[in-house]
């Protein structure tokens, strides 16, 4: 759990001076002296009438968080999806929600193998699909049943994107989510391991209109079981059944 | 002879007259009214509303039925990187969302503000579903299409896995935003909407263009670039002067405006260990105000006033090709021809004003009432059992003389007021204590979908008024007919909760 995960800022991108604080200032909490700045940076401001006890220290990358938000509150949105029991890891840049590194799911004998991908995200991968505004490099990622994926993912947009993968098994992945963020452009890497049964799993990116617009894809594992809806070059709208 | 004449034509008595056969008019038929909500929906803890200090904050009592969450105020004041992990994530914002760095003037708050916003779309369209998106109601059973902006945030847009809802940082209407006079303010727009948008400031003291020669007014006709679906661009301010103020979208703004890109902007006056709540989520009460604000009054409330014609807003969900939602949007409806239907008081009509936009308030207190007019017509505001005291125009302070007291005041299009709100029961400023309805006179404000009561009525409510749960204790007609869809759909004979004989109801075979 605790592997250093291949993770790269590319550039912090245009945020100016004051990001610059925000970094800094984070960093200096993590070692607990808020106050001592290096020569040149700048100081994080710290009122008297705060608590100075009260400093972030635990946003280094692996931090885990557990049950964080007491009894009864999983998934409600006030502690963020999946916490309780499950695991986190979140910076300035970038989070992911339940990585699954090791923890076989119980119909896999064993892991059939390691797949790495690459998605890239961006207004840019929505110029091949008409109508839409954002996408991913690819809208259909194919893998074997039992297969450990890591997946690094990639934003090129100065603003929000993620990495969302639905309907996994929910005793390993809270509310059977897998999902990643990114907070502007720069990357990140993440793994988890799916079950042997053969479907289409829903990706997207959750952020309003995302995925409507253009950021909906599937991850189908073995042969699948038949194509989601509305993903760029590969569906068409959804048919209700008739009444 | 003249009696006689008279009787004689009065009996008929040379043309018999003739009569249809008596049919019995329909009996009244009783409506559906489908589910009623309850005023004050169970989900909301009840801690929320009691005073309280968290992370050093203080946050005042807010007896509604849906205050604001302390986390999210604390949040607010403290700015995202001063806070605990755990604290963090009791909101929904983003590690960047607001960033407070050095006192500059040592006066024991910071005064630099970096201030990260996105733009939401509300009740938007999908092409899998008819529902509509990441919903927002503004009225029982009514979601029209609304852009918002937002403070940055991050997860999901809705409240949790199973439900469409927005979560509580996506709603109307853009949030207020404090700075203290004098602070260096970066805010940066990340367009995460398909459409291009600015932020111009309106009334706020900003420089044409930044230190690196970039157009910082927001008007792509003059200033710069639009900010394009993916990108991001910060505009840079250290204003001189106090005020309620505004900032809204420059592109299009006819539209984009009353979509919803629209907010408070206020500059409070500088004071020592003056940390101001940065953002104000749906406007409303301020829990957390400033010492400037506090020397003078005991309560504030942001109220934002706008028209929607859902034709407009029905756009975003007629297509899911941005191209036609544009082409749509910008070239095929008409706003000389728009017939607004819903008006909305801090993004509800009533009764859902009711659950929020209630000013509450006590005897001799002194209440600042900040109130922006975003809608295309006059706002004629008046106050039942008060007159308030204008202070301000366009966030300049009137001149004592010139400070009028009377009962309605008039605010045109983008106009702001403040008012002074005194609770003193003399009889010209407060006819004593009950519930004191505040509402637009121009009697089209008053109405949803052409049915009344609607619009933006709202209540001044004394708390010896209030239950606890933020339900003002009413004397007069049920209020819970107005919480269904089917009133507002105009289905439901207006005085039927008053009428069990239906002696005023629906006729059959109507």
């Amino acid at each position: 759990m605790n592997d250093s995960p291949e993770r790269k800022f590319s550039a912090i991108g245009p945020r100016g001076l004051f990001s610059s604080i925000g970094v800094i200032a984070l960093s200096q909490l993590v070692s607990g002296h808020a106050l001592a700045n290096e020569p040149g940076e700048e100081q994080l401001f710290r009122a008297e009438a705060y608590d100075a006890s009260e400093q972030r220290t635990d946003l280094a990358i692996d931090k885990t968080m557990e049950g964080s938000c007491g009894e009864g509150k999983c998934g409600e949105g006030k502690c963020g999806e999946g916490s309780c029991g499950s695991n986190m890891r979140m910076d300035e840049l970038a989070m992911v929600m339940n990585e699954n590194k090791d923890n076989i799911p119980k119909d896999c004998p064993q892991i059939s193998e390691d797949i790495k991908l690459t998605v890239k995200a961006g207004r840019e991968y929505s110029l091949g699909h008409n109508g839409t505004i954002f996408g991913f490099d690819a809208n259909e990622w194919r893998v074997s049943p039992c297969s450990r994926i890591t997946v690094t993912f990639i934003n090129e947009d100065q603003v929000r994107h993620q990495w969302m993968i639905h309907g996994l098994p929910k005793y390993l992945y809270p509310q059977g989510m897998y999902h990643m963020e990114l907070n502007g452009e720069g990357q990140v890497t993440g793994t988890f391991i799916v079950p042997s049964n053969e479907k289409n799993y829903l990706v997207h990116c959750d952020i309003a209109q995302h995925m409507e617009k253009g950021m909906k894809a599937q991850l189908v594992v073995g042969k699948g079981d038949g194509n989601l809806p509305s993903i760029p070059g590969i569906s068409g709208a959804y048919i209700p059944p008739a009444e | 002879m003249v009696v006689v004449t008279l009787l004689a034509g009065l009996l008929g008595a040379c043309d018999k007259a003739t009569y249809e056969p008596y049919k019995e008019p329909p009996p009244s038929i009783k409506v559906e009214q489908g589910e009623v909500q309850a005023f004050c929906p169970e989900t909301i803890d009840p801690t929320w509303r009691e005073a309280q200090t968290i992370a050093g904050v203080e946050i005042q009592e807010s007896r509604l039925c849906l205050p604001d969450n302390p986390s999210d105020i604390a949040a607010f004041v403290r700015g995202t990187n001063n806070l605990t992990m755990t604290q963090l994530m009791g909101t929904q914002l983003s590690t960047d969302a607001l960033v407070k760095g050095r006192d500059l003037d040592g006066d024991g708050d910071p005064d630099e503000i970096h201030i990260r916003l996105e733009v939401v779309e509300l009740n938007g369209g999908s092409p899998d579903s008819s529902d509509p998106m990441t919903t927002f109601e503004i009225a029982p059973g009514v979601k029209p299409g609304f852009w918002a902006f937002a403070p940055k945030t991050r997860g999901m847009a809705t409240e949790n896995f199973e439900s469409n809802v927005a979560n509580s940082m996506l709603r109307l209407p853009s949030p207020t935003i404090r700075v203290e006079q004098g602070d260096k303010v970066t805010i940066t727009l990340e367009n995460s909407h398909y459409f291009p948008h600015t932020i111009h400031l309106h009334g706020v003291d900003h420089p044409y263009v930044k230190e690196n020669g970039e157009g910082n007014d927001g008007v792509p006709q003059t200033s710069g670039p639009m900010i394009m679906p993916g990108q991001r661009f910060s505009y840079e301010l250290q204003p001189r002067h106090a005020g309620t103020m505004a900032y809204h979208c420059h592109v299009q703004t006819g539209a984009h405006l009353l979509m919803g890109l629209i907010g408070l902007f206020v500059i409070e006056e500088n004071r020592p260990n003056n940390p101001v709540q940065t953002f104000n989520i749906g406007a409303g009460h301020v829990r957390h105000p400033s010492v400037a604000v506090r020397e003078s009054y005991d309560r504030e409330y942001d109220l934002l006033y706008i028209d929607t014609d859902t034709e407009l807003h029905n756009i975003i969900r007629s297509s899911n090709d941005v191209r036609k939602i544009a082409k749509s949007m910008n070239r095929e409806y008409k706003l000389s021809e728009s017939t607004p239907d819903y008006f909305l008081l801090n993004g509800r009509s009533f009764p859902y004003t009711l659950r929020e936009s209630i000013i509450v308030t006590a005897p001799d207190e002194n209440v600042k009432l900040r109130i922006l007019n975003a809608g295309t017509s006059m706002l004629a505001l008046h106050t039942h059992g008060h007159k308030p005291t204008i202070t301000h125009y366009d966030g300049v302070e009137l001149a004592e003389a010139a400070q009028v007291t009377r009962d309605v005041i008039m605010v045109g299009s983008a106009q702001r007021v403040d008012l002074k709100l005194s609770t003193h029961n003399d009889g010209l400023h407060s006819y004593g204590e009950g519930i004191w309805l505040y509402h637009d006179h121009t009697e089209l404000g008053i109405t949803s979908n052409n049915m009344m009561p609607g619009g933006n009525i709202a209540t001044i409510v004394y708390e010896s008024y209030l239950s606890p749960e933020g339900m003002p204790k009413t004397q007069g007609v049920s209020l819970m007919p107005y919480f269904s869809p089917e009133y507002y759909q105009r289905k439901v004979p207006v005085w039927s909760a008053s009428d069990p004989d239906g002696q005023l109801g629906e006729p059959q075979g109507e």
